[in-house]
């Protein structure tokens, strides 16, 4: 597969990504769909820095601290969302409008 | 087209149809079910483009560790029983435009770039990248661990019970 079909999948994967982030209401879910934005723009990462990177080494090291910082916001996130839940008995985002009042 | 294409497309095409499943059921396990393909067919493109220890990780971080965190928060959460109440078309129709906005602005600049495929085929191996982290990269590789335990202690001190209904359990 070219340069460009990589770069497609990545899109996709985006672009799935993005539409779940708006149009979900439940909070893993939204989740789920920034963590399927990352791996677009991981697999953007490792296919650009084979490309045009002197070191295709570096692409994968920025793509496994991607990893690591995704795994740490996760679990924060999915602590906040029991958290959330337990005080308001609610992980719909339409739900939890605190803020607004 | 060669297997090392075919191989390629098919597991791009589980990719693409596990985020599919991920955004698009109700039911919020079969999201995790359909994450949890997505990020296998993403670990497969990533072999694909020679980086067999990034496709591990993922296999082991996604598949193993997040999506399995994922079903014990729903269970902790969800309230499965409740009816679902259908969201507005007008809602839905404008989170699809966004993305189809987004998704085609970025289309016309990759389709319109002139990529200089010449100089694709070199791939770095485990050991490479195992090399890089402990000699350039390494106040990142230990930053990296740092970040992580500091998240799973603030994990558990969020989501522990606290005031009289859950004192000294967790």
């Amino acid at each position: 597969m070219s340069i460009t079909g990589y770069l497609t999948v990545a899109l996709l994967l985006f672009g799935i990504g993005l539409y779940g982030l708006i149009a979900r209401r439940s909070l893993v879910a939204m989740l789920i769909a920034i963590e399927l934005m990352l791996a677009g723009i991981s697999i953007n990462i490792i296919a650009l820095t084979r490309l045009v990177g002197r070191d295709p080494a570096v692409g994968q090291v920025v793509v496994l601290i991607l990893a690591g910082v995704a795994a740490a916001e996760t679990a924060i996130a999915l602590s906040l969302f029991v958290a959330i839940h337990r005080s308001a008995h609610a992980i719909d985002v339409e739900k939890l409008s605190e803020l607004r009042r | 087209m060669t297997a090392h294409g075919v191989v390629t497309v098919a597991m791009a095409a589980v990719a693409v149809a596990g985020a599919l499943m991920a955004v698009g059921f109700r039911n919020i396990f079969h999201n995790i079910l359909g994450f949890a393909l997505a990020m296998l067919g993403v670990a497969g493109v990533f072999l694909s483009l020679g980086a067999d220890f990034v496709a591990a990780v993922f296999i082991l971080v996604y598949v193993g560790a997040v999506a399995i965190a994922m079903v014990y928060a729903v269970m902790l959460s969800q309230p499965l029983d409740q009816p679902f109440v259908p969201r507005s078309t007008a809602k839905i129709g404008a989170a699809a435009a966004v993305a189809l906005l987004v998704a085609g602005a970025l289309w016309h600049v990759m389709a319109g770039a002139a990529w200089h495929e010449e100089a694709w085929g070199q791939t770095a191996t485990a050991a490479q990248v195992g090399r890089r982290f402990l000699t350039d990269y390494v106040l990142a590789f230990e930053l990296i661990s740092v970040l992580l335990v500091v998240a799973m202690m603030g994990a558990v001190m969020v989501a522990r019970r606290t005031g009289a209904e859950g004192r000294g359990r967790w």
